[in-house]
């Protein structure tokens, strides 16, 4: 079969204006060993050394990383290592078979990892229903469209109507302002994705990844290789999961490696930290993603 | 059995008049019976009301309020939900067979509760099965999602406390209106309202038998001791009050009446997968959390918002360790979905075997389409909620709806029709209330407490809290409280009194309290701002003093030296903004007086002081309370709208004598202990701050006579010390006495030397920090400079430039060591800074 491997190297780091006397973090670094996906190495360095380190699973089967530094410190410098080999299938869109007006997901159901299917069709602090996401959705609303098609349609026009502009929002940009500058990053236009989709009643994730940051001669760079990368996936009971990336128009194929899933960013925020201290903090994330 | 029987004789033939009290023509009354007379629980309330007469309520009203005036309740007004507690001294009575429906109906529905929350947070059989329908769990706000791998069980605890709010419709039946499974009000409330109508109405008590509530609350604290982590010989146990911190008064009443320490989330902090209570001590490990917060904001870094800030960060970490208990399950909150109602009765049958004895109101979930259709038919007559308890829908009564709000919330539910129920509107019976107009019947509700023991048994509180209606007909839910009651649960037989043994027994179980870092944080200030507000007022009195009969000086020469001590106190304040923007004499002098933000002002200092001593209110008498709240708010309604300076001497020297008041009843009452300390020394490291900083300054401007005497003499006058002065001089202030009177008399409270002096003695309170030098080592060195000054010191002091240097040199000297020990003592024994747990 046809494969790449790929060695990644995710660094993210803080520098403090004073002195830290604790801090808590929770990181979402290592990738998911699903379907077509195989881990050869990973690893996360963090400096200074945390006391105290725990993994575990979390709801939506990914794997978190807690740790604590608990020494004074005036930086943090956390770097995943990551070697993976996976399937290098050309993307194709799917037909789901069913139309977005006709799609019924059991209200109970469960995905094939045995998450509920309604976590990825309620709203979420971050994806709320808004008038305007169903407002721009209208125009594609044709009755007896597949529903992968609509989604793939979805993807295009947020790529063709929203602006790709780094530094437009943070995190805590609400996604109302999104959708009336229309403008954004990665995670924006996953949201956007979300955002309108769910309250058709086809179940949406989130996804954070990596991209490759050097593509193959004859191929173009693509847009966020330098930091993690965010698209969306969505769900038909043919199909399963379909990922769909709005930032680049395109479905995920062998470039595309994804880290976590959750209902939107906050539950996969590669690294979130909660210090105890005095100061502002400058960060730097640098992430090289290297074909072997 | 003893055979005392519940009714005395000659009790059953009481007919209550119609003057005294009539039920209304609609609603069942709780006491009275259509024919006028009394529900046989009731008679002996009848009776002796009818003996006394109606007069009598005023008199029992006002016995309540004096009773909790005295206990320091009139001061400690809320619920918990931001409505004011006030208490009808008429009981509700229940009669020992109508208590045991009750308390078999609660404890079923407890059984079945922990159930349902032990599979929502494990295996989600009733999602599965269809008894539940998952937007109902997953849409709550209350469920946490981080918590799928914490089930309660074995380790984790799931219901703590628990209040179940009941209710009687017109045919009598009980429904449980309300659950509240995460955070439970009014416990402390019930105790409270029990101590103070137990007090009114001694005889009444006694004779209608009321069964004691004390055993409730030792049963449920050894509970807590028994949930501790193993291996704990005496576990810690605290209880964590909300974010603000010394308002909600029930939870330091709570604390208090269990003798554990109460805490706010910033008294915790997680190292090494463990919880620590920040001590005055040092860092002390902590077992068993009694939560009277939400759980889903509980731990920042995995909470259910995004933004979260304030919480214990890492402690669901912590529980899944099984370092730490926590009651209740921080997931509980989801059991109070208004959702799971309408599937109870099927829960039940599945999870217990049994019929659900208290119903919840009927419910109709708008997610299924036939319910949904009947709640829009039915819309004027439902009440309608969110299911998810998201905070941007409010409860509507369809009743009470326009037209137009109707058809708005017909096309809301609509909509999103899962995110809904429609609930029926019960017609709940009354009880009797005191009011002005004597007794009438008012709609009311019990909230019963109670809680599942470590082998799984129910304990129910026998008494609650009573709430009734404000007016008739109005609902009664948590925003719209009226009066709450206390509840008599009558028994067949007297109740032993519960037994100081067994209390004392248990205090040896568990860690004492320790004070935590934060509350000997808030003493500390306590003492440092009392002080400032004392000073700052003798500044404003000597400028007040000035304007209004001046100082035979004449008009430009006192209106400088005006100038010039405000200046001071801008520059001692550190606040060269303000006298920047400030310049008219007139406006400087209202800062100071009457302005509500300046830092100068006698208003802000005294709010800060008033702050600091409320969050650290454990520590203080009720008498102190009492004189604390009333020096503000004297001040405030005294200075209210005076538009002169004038007026404002007499409401100073007022404030001087309360704040004197406070600090010789502290003395008095306080226990020398390491709070003491840090109350001490905050009001001497502020005196001495105050002092060097003011006698810098007026040295520094070196103004020359007769302006120097002037300024001596306010020195002196605000350092409290001119009667003094003259008495020992018999001459004009002069600079070099005034520096030696000042800081170097001995035996003198104002001099440095003796606030030195007393300072080191008090320090002596402190423990020594960890892996630090006590701060008691920093003023040995501050002595000695100060001895070495002293030879130095002489009358003439001041009058040459060499010598104005050198005291200048000594007193800069003095004011960085005192900051810097100000620091220290915050870094040792506040922040725990560096401290490795």
């Amino acid at each position: 079969m046809n494969t790449v491997r790929y060695h990644i190297r995710h660094r993210t780091a803080y520098f403090y204006s004073g002195r830290i006397d604790l801090c808590h973090s929770l990181a979402h670094l290592r990738p998911r060993e699903d379907e077509g996906i195989e881990m050869t190495s990973h690893k996360i360095e963090v400096t200074p050394e945390p006391r105290f380190q725990r993994e575990r699973r979390d709801y939506f089967g990914n794997t978190t990383n807690y740790f604590a530094i608990q020494q004074s410190h005036e930086s943090l410098d956390v770097v995943a290592t990551t070697t993976v080999t996976k399937e290098n299938r050309t993307p194709v869109l799917p037909v789901a078979g069913v139309s977005w007006d006709k799609l019924r997901v059991p209200p109970n159901g469960k995905d094939p990892s045995g998450v509920r299917l309604l976590n990825y069709l309620l709203p979420t602090t971050a994806c709320p229903r808004l008038a305007a996401a169903g407002e721009f959705l209208k125009p594609s609303l044709i009755p007896g469209r597949d529903v992968m098609e609509l989604v793939n349609e979805i993807m295009g026009r947020v790529y063709r109507e929203f602006q790709y502009v780094p530094g437009a929002t943070d995190t805590t940009t609400p996604l109302e302002k999104v959708m009336k500058q229309r403008q954004g990053v990665c995670q924006d236009f996953a949201h956007v994705m979300i955002a309108a989709l769910r309250p058709l009643g086809i179940p949406v994730r989130y996804v954070s990844g990596y991209l490759e940051t050097i593509p193959p001669p004859g191929q173009s760079k693509l847009q966020g290789a330098d930091a993690t990368h965010a698209w969306i996936e969505a769900y038909s009971p043919t199909c399963g999961w379909i990922g769909f990336d709005p930032t680049n128009n395109r479905i995920p194929g062998g470039q595309h490696i994804k880290i976590c899933h959750g209902r939107d960013y906050f539950d996969v925020q590669p690294l979130k930290g909660i210090f105890l201290g005095n100061g502002t903090q400058d960060l730097v994330v640098q992430v090289d993603v290297e074909r072997m | 059995m003893n055979g005392i029987s519940a009714v005395p004789p000659g009790i059953s033939d009481v007919v209550v008049s119609p003057e005294l009290y009539r039920a209304g023509p609609k609603i069942r009354d709780e006491a009275i019976n259509r024919d006028g007379t009394p529900v046989p629980a009731w008679a002996e309330m009848f009776e002796s009301y009818g003996r006394h007469g109606s007069g009598v309520l005023k008199e029992w009203r006002e016995a309540a309020l004096r009773i909790s005036r005295d206990r320091g309740l009139a001061y400690r007004p809320d619920w918990g939900d931001g409505s004011n507690w006030t208490l009808d001294p008429i009981p509700w009575v229940f009669s020992p067979e109508e208590w045991q429906y009750i308390e078999t109906g609660v404890s079923q529905k407890l059984r079945l509760s922990a159930a349902i929350l032990a599979d929502l947070y494990g295996p989600q059989k009733l999602i599965d099965k269809g008894l539940i329908p998952a937007s109902v769990i997953l849409s709550h706000r209350g469920f946490l999602r981080a918590l799928h791998d914490y089930p309660p069980g074995e380790k984790a605890i799931g219901l703590g406390m628990t209040a179940f709010d009941l209710a009687k419709d017109a045919g009598g039946r009980t429904y449980i209106l309300n659950d509240r499974f995460d955070c439970p009000y009014g416990l402390g409330v019930a105790l409270e309202n029990r101590t103070v109508v137990n007090r009114v109405l001694p005889n009444l008590f006694r004779r209608c038998q009321v069964r004691r509530i004390g055993y409730f609350f030792t049963d449920w604290f050894d509970y807590l001791a028994e949930k501790a982590p193993s291996g704990t010989e005496t576990p810690r146990i605290v209880i964590l009050d909300s974010n603000s911190g010394g308002e909600s008064s029930e939870i330091s009443f709570l604390a208090n009446y269990c003798g554990i320490t109460r805490v706010g989330p910033f008294d915790l902090t997680v190292r090494g997968g463990k919880v620590w209570l920040k001590a005055l001590s040092g860092l002390k490990p902590v077992d068993v959390i009694w939560k009277a917060t939400y759980g889903r904001d509980l731990d920042p870094l995995e909470a259910n918002r995004p933004h979260s800030a304030e919480g214990i960060t890492g402690i669901f970490q912590a529980l899944r360790e099984s370092n730490v208990a926590v009651a209740s399950h921080p997931g509980a909150e989801v059991l109070q979905s208004p959702g799971l109602f309408p599937f109870l009765a099927p829960i039940c049958r599945d999870l217990l075997g049994e019929e659900l004895i208290l119903p919840p109101a009927a419910t109709w979930w708008c997610g299924d389409k036939r319910a949904r259709q009947y709640v829009l038919d039915h819309l004027p007559a439902m009440v309608v909620k969110s299911v998810g308890h998201h905070s941007d829908f409010r409860t509507r009564y369809g009743q009470r709806l326009s037209a137009t709000e109707l058809t708005e919330l017909r096309a809301m539910i609509e909509a999103d029709p899962e995110r809904y129920v429609g609930q029926e509107e019960l017609n709940i019976s009354t009880v009797p209330a005191s009011t002005v107009n004597g007794l009438v019947p008012r709609s009311a509700v019990v909230r019963s407490f109670a809680f599942l023991d470590a082998k799984g048994l129910p304990h129910v509180m026998p008494g609650g809290l009573g709430r009734v209606s404000t007016a008739e007909g109005i609902i009664i839910s948590s925003r719209e409280s009226g009066e709450s009651k206390d509840i008599w649960v009558r028994s067949h037989y007297p109740d032993a009194p519960i037994s100081i043994a067994r209390r004392l027994e248990q205090s040896r179980v568990i860690s004492p309290e320790v004070v935590p870092s934060r509350r000997g944080e808030n003493l500390y200030w306590a003492g440092r701002y009392g002080e400032r507000t004392d000073s700052i007022s003798r500044f404003a009195n000597r400028l007040v003093v000035g304007r209004a009969s001046g100082f035979s000086y004449g008009r430009d020469l006192e209106a400088r030296h005006e100038k010039t001590l405000i200046e001071a106190l801008f520059r001692i304040f550190e606040v060269d903004g303000w006298m920047e923007k400030v310049k008219d004499p007139d406006e400087r002098l209202k800062l100071i007086l009457s302005d509500q933000t300046c830092p100068i002002g006698v208003g802000p200092n005294l709010n800060s002081f008033h702050r600091a001593c409320m969050a650290a209110r454990e520590e203080w008498s009720v008498t102190s309370i009492l004189a604390i709240e009333s020096a503000r708010e004297k001040w405030f309604s005294g200075t209210k709208g005076l538009d002169s300076p004038y007026p404002y001497e007499a409401e100073l020297e007022n404030l001087a004598l309360r704040l004197a008041a406070f600090h010789g009843l502290n003395l008095d009452s306080m226990t020398r202990d390491e709070a003491w300390g840090l109350l001490d020394a905050g009001r001497r490291i502020e005196r001495m701050a105050m002092l060097t900083a003011l006698l810098s300054y007026v040295l520094e401007v070196n103004e020359p006579e007769p302006m120097a005497t002037l300024l001596n003499e306010s020195v002196l006058f605000v350092s409290d010390s001119l009667g003094t002065y003259q008495t020992k001089f018999l001459t004009v202030p002069t600079t070099g006495l005034t520096l030696m009177l000042l800081l170097g008399e001995e035996d003198y409270p104002r001099s440095l030397r003796y606030l030195l002096e007393r300072l080191e003695n008090v320090l002596n309170k402190l423990k020594p920090p960890a892996k630090r030098p006590h701060p008691r080592e920093r003023i040995a060195p501050m002595r000695e400079e100060l001895s070495r000054f002293l030879t130095e010191l002489s009358p003439e002091t001041g009058t040459t430039d060499q010598s104005r240097r050198a005291a200048l040199a000594f007193l800069a000297s003095c004011r960085r060591q005192l900051k810097e020990l100000s620091d220290y003592i915050t870094i040792s024994y506040f922040s725990h800074a560096g401290n490795q747990g």
